[in-house]
């Protein structure tokens, strides 16, 4: 903590926090040291990626027998035979005669790029070969992309109820700590963490059904499938969604609450509060420019959890209440053994937490000045 | 040091009482305290860790946590409200007392590197004080705030004005600290141990940099600190605090000249001299620690380290702070003065009237 | 633990354990969630004596029937806890089915009645349960007592919850130990060796972590080879869920040797020529082995709900063998749980379980701070 004045001269902080959030200062800023540090935590995103990457094969690996052969088996089941020639050139696809580690790499180079000659390019006129999902009777990309956005935009929606519900709630909690309020907060929260969310999705459908007659099960009417979403089906659509932010956001925004309020509670006692209270700062200043001020940070390195717990709890519930996103489909390939299809979900979910992790990086450099970028932050 | 002595008081703390109820039953470290600061003095509240006094100055501004609930008196000559004030009266979050906090009594602490929002430039911290209390002009108040900056002798203050504390060094920040805290020309500064945390070298420049500003600014001083070498260079009155109440007041020289209370021998003979060679010159020190202030009997809290206590007297009663000079107050039975004699006396007697009761009554 | 601290020597030369003890004791909810868990433990050990039927004995006129009604007065006479047989009556005009109770012959509930075999504790065989219904007032047979209602195919809800909380209590507990074998030897292997190995450790626990936990769950599940014996699939499934949870364990564990590997106990260890597994194991693990425990208490909640949504879905244990998740499959249709609200009762236990789990977990948690 002594350094000498001398020292503190040269400092080892971007220029940008020398110089405050002035506009020019600013665009230097995003010039040098933001553009540096998002490079730097991009390429830390590579071995990440590789890394999930191998863990995806081994799952696929998993199930014991050859993926073509249980292919074959399968559409047999079916009474459609499957000639010679084509199992032959499903199996060099896969690259089953190779050694596994081969077929790692050639599914990895599948995957980034397929070469325009290729019977996969010529099929499906794409260069990125995610394999085929005989589940579905599609490449496993097409499956993937056609949920993807509605996953992602749920998700988001969920995501953005959690931190619109509970910072309040959390701020209020920990500003009047013993009251009943705090304690009403604590309970549900406690209750709200500890019941897993497809048992909650069970109750409220059961609810659902015995109050309006109606469980409310799926994001669409049979309307909105056939017409899309429009303006007046919004409302509709928003009901729809009643169910899934409740079951599926209740034990992030409960989980929110919990850290906030600690932390809240914490930064309360620190004893630059009493610094800005003996300035003669009200108390509402002191706990919103101080105290929530100081409790922001971890609640955004926090994003990838909660992210992260968001796609595990969708899952069961998304099956549970008929959603149309990705979890179901996830379940459809576990059952078939439809093993790429279901590392490809895998992986897909994966990537996005490691985004959100990057994204909450990335925000974290910007608000707190503390962070030095040399040490990767976290 | 003569003229100041005739003005009048700028606070005056009366019989400050500070309870904190807990689930064992209710803790009251302080216990009654009473001293004045005249305008432009330098007081010195000295005591051990654990004897009250910082919740002593925090009860002063109002500032303790919700939990501590302060009872007593403490009058404060307010310009702003235009004349006395009861500091208690005050709703401790309402406008008034907000108003006399920063602007009229500012407060330094002990740690400067946790005094300050890690969020926040040291600019904007500063600011926030001088756009409170002084000018609602962001432009202006900037001026004030570097200028007072630079007094404190911040180097290159343009560009330390936009750096984070964690840019700055311990002494830097309790420079940082002193300006925030001066930035509205305050009356009464309490520094709360503002060089305990500092290294030796900055604490000289700290208290010769309080000692400038004061002269400049012409503002009293509540300077609370255990060390008694910082008291000598700084204070003009010292007031020695135990077990939530003051032992013994007397301007800085009758101290080390001539202590009365036991207590304040034993602290003068606990610091260290320089040349000590005989055996019979070892460091003395006080044995024991500062009991915990709950469910305390009716008896000199200093009695079981007393070396000095009267047995049958000490333990039974509580001796009250009387002058026994002019300037010069002391708490204790045993002493030759005529007034200690007087309040020995009474306490006797008060002591054998109740224990003649008891045996009655048995 | 039971022992008093009587002056302050016994306090300083009280083990951590006596201390967390100590401390755990006055966390009233803690020791209530104890109390439930132990309660719910016994029975799933003593299930066979408790629950009335086995886990497969059926009986097609109960099918989806709600709970049994215990009465005590057969026609304005008391005649102590009974119930009637059950008699169905099929409307003829829409073909709804009513199920009626037939009040002219009653069964006494007995205690301690002879019923279907099994084994005490698995080698001591045996006939008798807690409670049952024999024979009627008039010597009829036919009436069977479900307290919990039947599920489709008439089996007793209360029995296959019972014996279902088996595998739904043990996994979660045997795979929290295999976390905590792995967590350890990974977290001390990483904290200890440092360098490259403990780059690529943690770079793996991280990439673990950022996977969504059920997901991967289920992903791992395909693992599972299809027709497997019960004692198989359990095996499966314990691995399976310990599969994520040792991450956060073997973080714990890493932590805690860089910050205990210098201190000078451990290098005086070395010094005298201990071996470096000795030193891990005797020195540095009991350390911080209320911290593990700990957290293994809060990672158990996590292992239940997974090994429930993984059995609900059917991708986990699977008929014949019956877990809590296995039985929530019953009530995975709306107007099925509409019409028989009595098959959403094994959901109270995996909640009951889960808040027990949570509640202990907190209170082990502060009680084994020792700054508190």
């Amino acid at each position: 903590m002594k350094e000498s004045p001398e020292t503190c001269e040269v400092s080892t902080s971007p220029g940008f926090l020398q110089k405050g959030y002035s506009m020019t200062a600013l665009k230097e800023f995003l010039k040098k040291d933001l553009v540096q540090y998002i490079i730097k935590r991009v390429l830390m995103f590579i071995p990440t990626l590789l890394l999930i990457s191998i863990l995806v094969f081994f799952v696929i690996q998993l199930p014991p027998g050859d993926y073509v052969s249980a292919h074959i088996a399968a559409l047999a089941t079916e009474g459609e035979f499957v000639d010679a020639d084509y199992a032959a050139s499903l199996r060099e696809d896969y690259g089953l005669d190779l050694p596994v580690w081969q077929q790692y790499i050639k599914w990895v180079k599948d995957i980034i790029w397929t070469p325009t000659d290729s019977a996969y390019y010529r099929l499906y006129g794409s260069h990125h070969n995610w394999k085929f999902s005989f589940a579905y009777g599609r490449d496993v990309w097409s499956v993937v992309e056609d949920r993807l956005g509605l996953t992602i935009g749920v998700t988001f929606i969920i995501l953005l109820f959690q931190y619109v519900v509970s910072i309040p709630i959390a701020v209020y909690a920990s500003t009047h700590q013993y009251s009943a309020g705090d304690y009403i907060s604590a309970f549900i929260g406690f209750i709200g963490t500890a019941i897993p969310n497809f048992i909650l999705a069970i109750i409220l459908m059961y609810l659902s059904y015995v109050w309006t007659g109606n469980a409310n099960v799926g994001l669409f009417t049979q309307e909105m499938l056939q017409n899309g979403i429009h303006l007046y089906n919004f409302g509709d659509f928003l009901k729809r969604m009643i169910i899934p932010i409740i079951v599926i956001g209740t034990s992030g925004t409960c989980g929110i609450i919990r850290s906030v309020r600690a932390q809240m509670l914490d930064e309360v006692s620190k004893q630059y509060t009493l610094t800005a209270r003996a300035k003669g700062v009200s108390e509402r200043t002191i706990v919103m420019k101080y105290c929530f001020r100081a409790a922001i940070n971890p609640t955004v390195s926090g994003l990838g959890g909660v992210l992260s717990s968001l796609f595990s709890g969708s899952t069961v519930t998304a099956m549970v209440l008929n959603m149309q996103i990705q979890g179901p489909v996830l379940f459809k390939a576990l059952q078939c053994q439809d093993m790429y299809l279901a590392g490809a979900i895998v992986m897909v979910q994966a990537v996005l937490v490691v985004i959100g992790i990057l994204f909450s990086d990335i925000i974290l450099a910007f608000l707190d000045p503390r962070i030095r970028y040399s040490g990767g932050g976290r | 040091m003569n003229e100041v002595n005739h003005s009048e008081n700028i606070l005056e703390v009366k019989d400050l009482h500070v309870d904190i109820s807990m689930h064992e039953g209710t803790l009251t470290p302080v216990r009654g305290v009473s001293f004045e600061i005249k305008k432009g003095e330098t007081l010195g509240l000295v005591g051990e860790s654990g004897s009250g006094k910082s919740l002593t100055c925090k009860a002063i501004l109002g500032i303790n946590e919700k939990k501590c609930k302060s009872r007593g008196e403490i009058i404060f000559q307010s310009g702003e409200m235009g004349g006395k004030i009861d500091l208690l009266s005050l709703n401790p979050t309402g406008k008034e007392i907000r108003s006399i906090r920063g602007k009229e009594i500012s407060m330094i602490f002990q740690e400067p590197m946790v005094a300050f929002s890690p969020m926040y430039t040291i600019g904007n911290q500063i600011n926030e004080a001088t756009l409170l209390h002084i000018t609602k002009d962001k432009k202006k108040a900037k001026e004030i705030s570097l200028e007072m900056m630079k007094k404190v002798g911040i180097a290159n203050a343009e560009k330390r004005y936009n750096q984070y504390p964690h840019e700055f060094s311990g002494g830097m920040l309790q420079r940082a600290l002193i300006a925030m805290a001066l930035v509205c020309n305050p009356d009464l500064l309490i520094a709360d141990e503002p060089t305990t945390a500092l290294d030796v070298t900055i604490q000289a420049q700290i208290l010769e940099l309080m000692k400038e500003m004061q002269k400049e600014f012409n503002m009293a001083i509540l300077f609370i600190t255990h060390d008694l070498g910082v008291v000598a260079k700084m204070c003009d009155r010292v007031a020695v605090m135990y077990l939530g109440k003051v032992v013994e007041s007397a301007d800085s020289q009758t101290i080390y000249a001539n202590p009365q209370h036991p207590y304040t021998r034993g602290l003068i003979g606990s610091v260290h001299k320089i040349g000590a060679q005989k055996k019979e010159d070892r460091l003395f020190s006080i044995e024991g620690t500062v009991p915990l202030a709950m469910n305390l009997p009716e008896a000199c809290g200093f009695y079981d380290r007393c070396d000095a206590r009267i047995e049958g007297l000490c333990d039974k009663a509580d001796p009250e702070l009387i002058e026994i000079e002019p300037g010069h107050k002391i708490a204790c039975f045993n002493c030759p003065h005529e007034a200690c004699k007087k309040q020995r006396a009474e306490a006797e007697a008060r002591i054998k009237a109740r224990e003649a009761g008891e045996g009655g009554n048995a | 633990m039971a022992k008093k601290l009587k002056t302050k020597e016994d306090y300083y030369l009280a083990s951590q354990w006596t201390l967390m003890g100590r401390k755990l004791k006055k966390h009233k909810l803690a020791i209530a969630a104890f109390i439930v868990l132990a309660i719910l433990y016994l029975g799933a050990l003593f299930a066979d004596f408790l629950a009335p039927y086995s886990l497969e004995e059926y009986d097609g006129i109960y099918r989806n029937t709600a709970p049994s009604k215990v009465h005590v007065m057969h026609e304005g006479e008391f005649v102590g806890p009974f119930i009637y047989s059950l008699e169905k009556t099929i409307n003829r005009e829409d073909f709804s089915v009513t199920m009626s109770e037939n009040t002219e012959e009653y069964y006494k509930v007995k205690f301690f009645v002879h019923g279907c075999e099994y084994k005490i504790l698995g080698f001591i065989p045996c006939d008798l349960h807690l409670f049952g219904v024999s024979e009627g007032s008039k010597g009829g047979s036919g009436a069977k007592i479900m307290l919990f209602g039947a599920d489709s195919l008439g089996r007793d809800i209360f029995s296959r919850v019972l014996l279902g909380s088996r595998i739904s209590l043990s996994i979660p507990f045997a795979s929290a130990f295999i976390s905590l074998f792995l967590g350890i030897t990974i977290g001390s292997i990483s904290g200890y060796f440092g360098g490259t190995t403990d780059i690529i450790i943690q770079r793996i626990i991280e990439v673990i972590g950022a996977v969504p936990q059920i997901p991967l769950w289920m992903a791992l599940s395909a693992a599972i080879p299809a027709g497997i014996s019960t004692v198989k699939m359990y095996f499966y499934m314990t691995l399976i869920l310990s599969f994520i949870n040792w991450t956060g364990m073997a973080r714990i564990v890493r932590g805690k040797f860089l910050s205990l590997k210098n201190e000078d106990y451990v290098m005086a260890a070395r010094l005298a020529g201990v071996s470096t597994w000795k030193i891990i194991w005797k020195h540095l693990v009991p350390g911080f082995m209320s911290y593990l425990i700990v957290s293994l208490t809060l990672g158990i909640p996590g292992s239940i709900v997974g090994e429930t949504s993984m059995s609900y879905l059917g991708l986990g244990i699977k008929s014949p063998a019956t877990s809590w998740g296995v039985l929530l499959q019953e009530a995975s249709s709306v107007t099925d749980v509409a019409a028989n609200p009595h098959k959403l009762i094994p959901i109270l236990f995996v909640t009951i379980t889960v808040l027990a789990f949570n509640f202990l977990g907190d209170g082990m948690r502060d009680a084994a701070d020792p700054y508190k």
